[in-house]
């Protein structure tokens, strides 16, 4: 029995720009918002919208994140009719090869697509921070009777040249999709997630995968490619918040986006039926120490905080001493601020160790990210 | 350790005041994140114990509902398992609804298995305790009935009701009497008991043989008395606790709030495991004003806590005070609102302006789904 929609999370991405965050881990495993991973976006958001069968495609420093994702558990994703598979790139008959492209790592697991049997297939990023359930999108998707749905979300005009900008007539359809437009002529920007009918989605790719230009990238080839061929493509406006975590000042962003101060959004109010599950450490109670203080922060079960903490995010398992401050920055796993350190606009990465008395971007020059993993070694 | 089953005995919990009027001790709220069993069950793990019993005495869906899925204390979820051992007839025989009567009426669970060892532990007692070398040595040495104690030098105040031991050079127990708190020092025992799966039988043979109210602490006695079995005791001087009153529950809470204690209890080695919930992290507004509490993950904090235990999904509201309290989850302390000195239990709402502020000396109780 066929099953009516497939995710597949493209996880592969390096994120080059979150620099030393990301040597040792893929983009979609980095801490964000004290407890959770990038990937626990999709993944809840996929449990949320009743998907069943979810493939995350990973490449690049996969160990931590295959091992992260497992068998779906962590999302309830391992039900009597679920399936999570983590599907790496492999050898074949033909030989092997790495994902040449977001299309190709599509095209390299058509076999688990056709064993799953769906009658459409959304296609997912592994590293945007969003909480939707994608129905309403599928709906839409059935309902025009489109070969492919595209989420789309309104940017500022000004911005929209650093998109890939979709334009749509009366009736939703796309006209036209430019990649970085110099001169943009709509705000409809694409965020990389489409339904696919997925009888319409082999085709694409198996022609695809044959021709020798391609880059076989679903912006860059699928998406014109179809248009050419006068296939029906749809947009789907998004409205609420959705961030793509580009680089150390952008994920430093989306974590202070969930600060109360921030007023906008934070993972209380996406709470409700669309709740975010992710890995739950055994840690300790949160413990806020007697002579501590603590305000407009958002911090995890697991942390001891002995000083100052202002307008921050603190993960599990971290050490803020008494004497130590911590102001406008992001403080990720097993991290310790010692005495008397002080640690302004900054992301201090899993397990590093700010020692005593250390000033961390005192003259508060733009967002610093410190790394060094010596706390794991106290 | 595929030879041991463990059992987690919550027939002889004591109550803790209103806490336990709808909830068995086991599975009642502790320091905002655990539940007394996670104690028990935790040790098996750690211990490497797979196959779990459980000795629901009564209310049983608060337990069961803290179980969850019968797996989240086993290192393999095949080969360990978590069984729910509970006595049907004895809920209309209070008298006779013991721990062994229970494990009788599911000897089943025994018959099935090889164990050679059965490791028994309470709910009530608070305490990290690496069980591994001390089953292995029990195991080693052949001893008939291995039981694990605290020495303890404030019996006056602490552990009383609790069994006491004499203890020979040699280890073993020569003589057993309850702490009735007339003297400072004993050896108080922590209900850890580790017996060779034919001790066991032993036991419930002579059940049925001498008193049918017996529990296994009184068989246990009689047998040692009768000299049937030998008893040795092993000393544990790590942190425990033996949470028997509303009032220890209080004093035992608020004592975690010295970090060097709580460092006593949370050992990096051993971690203690419970029940997840997905709750995001505690989110603090620009006015709160937090310290020497602990803060559990779901809550809103906008107004000041002070020396308190806040559990799961808690709000507490603007320019709202929260002092010397235990507030158990989804409560919602509405804005200005003052508590002081309070227990308040779940889904309790305590409304905005309300003042409710209790003596130093006894916190007032509020229980479940109260509104103020």
């Amino acid at each position: 029995m066929g099953t009516r929609l497939a995710a597949m999370i493209l996880a592969g991405g390096k994120g080059t720009r979150l620099q030393s965050l990301t040597k040792k881990v893929a983009k979609p495993a980095v801490s964000y918002g004290g407890k959770y991973r990038i990937i626990d976006f999709p993944l809840s958001n996929c449990a949320n919208s009743g998907i069943t069968s979810v493939g995350v495609l990973t490449q690049y420093e996969s160990s931590e994140l295959n091992t992260y994702i497992g068998n779906g558990e962590k999302w309830g994703l391992n039900g009597v009719r679920s399936l999570t598979s983590v599907l790496t790139p492999k050898e074949t008959e033909e030989g092997s090869n790495w994902y040449l492209g977001t299309a190709d790592a599509i095209y390299q697991n058509i076999d688990w697509l056709d064993r799953v049997d769906p009658e459409y297939v959304l296609i997912l990023s592994g590293d945007h921070i969003y909480s939707c359930s994608y129905e309403p999108m599928l709906k839409k998707h059935i309902q025009t009777g489109s070969d492919c749905t595209i989420s789309v979300y309104r940017v500022p005009i000004e911005e929209a040249s650093r998109f890939g900008i979709l334009v749509a007539n009366e009736k939703d359809e796309i006209v036209q999709f430019v990649e970085k437009p110099k001169k943009p002529i709509s705000n409809l920007a694409s965020m990389g997630i489409y339904i696919f009918t997925y009888k319409v989605l082999r085709a694409a790719l198996l022609a695809d995968h044959k021709k020798e230009d391609s880059s076989h990238d679903f912006g860059k080839d699928i998406i014109p490619t179809m248009l050419s061929e006068k296939r029906k493509l749809s947009v789907y406006l998004y409205e609420g918040y959705w961030k793509d975590v580009g680089t150390v000042a952008s994920l430093h962003q989306a974590n202070m986006d969930l600060l109360m101060s921030a007023g906008t959004t934070n993972l209380y109010t996406v709470q409700g039926d669309n709740r975010i599950y992710s890995e739950d450490a055994h840690s300790t109670p949160q413990y806020i120490g007697a002579n501590a203080s603590v305000s407009d922060s958002l911090i995890n079960q697991g942390a001891q905080i002995l000083g100052k903490v202002r307008h921050s995010v603190i993960s599990g398992d971290t050490l803020v001493e008494e004497g130590a401050s911590v102001v406008n920055s992001v403080v990720m796993n097993g991290a310790v601020i010692r005495k008397g350190a002080s640690v302004y606009d900054a992301i201090v990465g899993p397990d590093t160790l700010v020692d005593y008395n250390e000033k961390v971007n005192g003259e508060r020059d733009g967002i610093v990210l410190v790394v060094n993993g010596k706390a794991a070694r106290l | 350790m595929s030879q041991i089953i463990g059992l987690l005995n919550c027939h002889n919990s004591p109550e803790l005041g209103g806490l336990t009027s709808s909830r068995p001790l086991a599975s009642t709220s502790f320091l905002g994140r655990f539940a007394f069993c996670d104690f028990a069950l935790s040790n098996f793990c750690n211990a490497g114990i797979d196959a779990i019993g459980v000795l629901i005495k009564d209310h049983q869906r608060s337990m069961l509902k803290h179980m969850g899925n019968l797996s989240s204390w086993t290192n393999n979820t095949k080969i360990g398992r978590e069984v729910i051992f509970y006595n049907e007839r004895g809920i209309l025989n209070p008298a006779y609804n013991t721990d062994v009567a229970n494990v009788k009426e599911n000897d089943w669970v025994l018959y099935d298995s090889q164990a050679s060892t059965i490791v028994v532990a309470s709910p009530h007692i608070v305490a990290n305790i690496d069980l591994r070398p001390i089953i292995e040595e029990h195991m080693a040495r052949g001893e008939d009935l291995t039981i694990v104690y605290k020495p303890i030098k404030d019996a006056d105040k602490e552990f009383i009701g609790s069994y006491a031991f004499k203890v020979d050079k040699d280890g073993y127990v020569v003589e057993t009497a309850k702490n009735a708190g007339r003297k400072k020092e004993a050896n108080v025992s922590l209900e850890v008991w580790i017996m060779k799966r034919d001790v066991l039988f032993e036991i419930l043979k002579a059940h049925e043989r001498v008193d049918m109210s017996f529990g296994f602490r009184e068989t246990m006695e009689y047998l040692l008395k009768a000299e049937r079995i030998k008893v040795r005791a092993v000393p544990w001087t790590g942190y425990a606790r033996r949470f028997d009153s509303f009032k220890h529950y209080i004093d035992y809470s608020f004592e975690m709030l010295n970090p060097d204690i709580a460092a006593s209890l949370f050992v990096k080695e051993r971690p203690i495991y419970t029940l997840t919930h997905d709750t995001p992290p505690a989110l603090y507004g620009s006015k709160a004003n937090v310290s020497d509490s602990f803060v559990s993950n779901g809550c809103i904090v906008e107004g000041t806590v002070r020396h308190s235990i806040i559990c799961r999904d808690v709000k507490v509201g603007k320019d709202a005070v929260v002092e010397d309290s235990i507030v158990f989850s989804n409560v919602s302390i509405g804005d200005k609102a003052t508590v002081k000195n309070c227990v308040i239990d779940k889904y309790s709402i305590i409304t905005a302006r309300h003042a409710i502020e209790g003596d130093g000396k006894t916190p007032i109780y509020l229980k479940q789904g109260a509104i103020l």
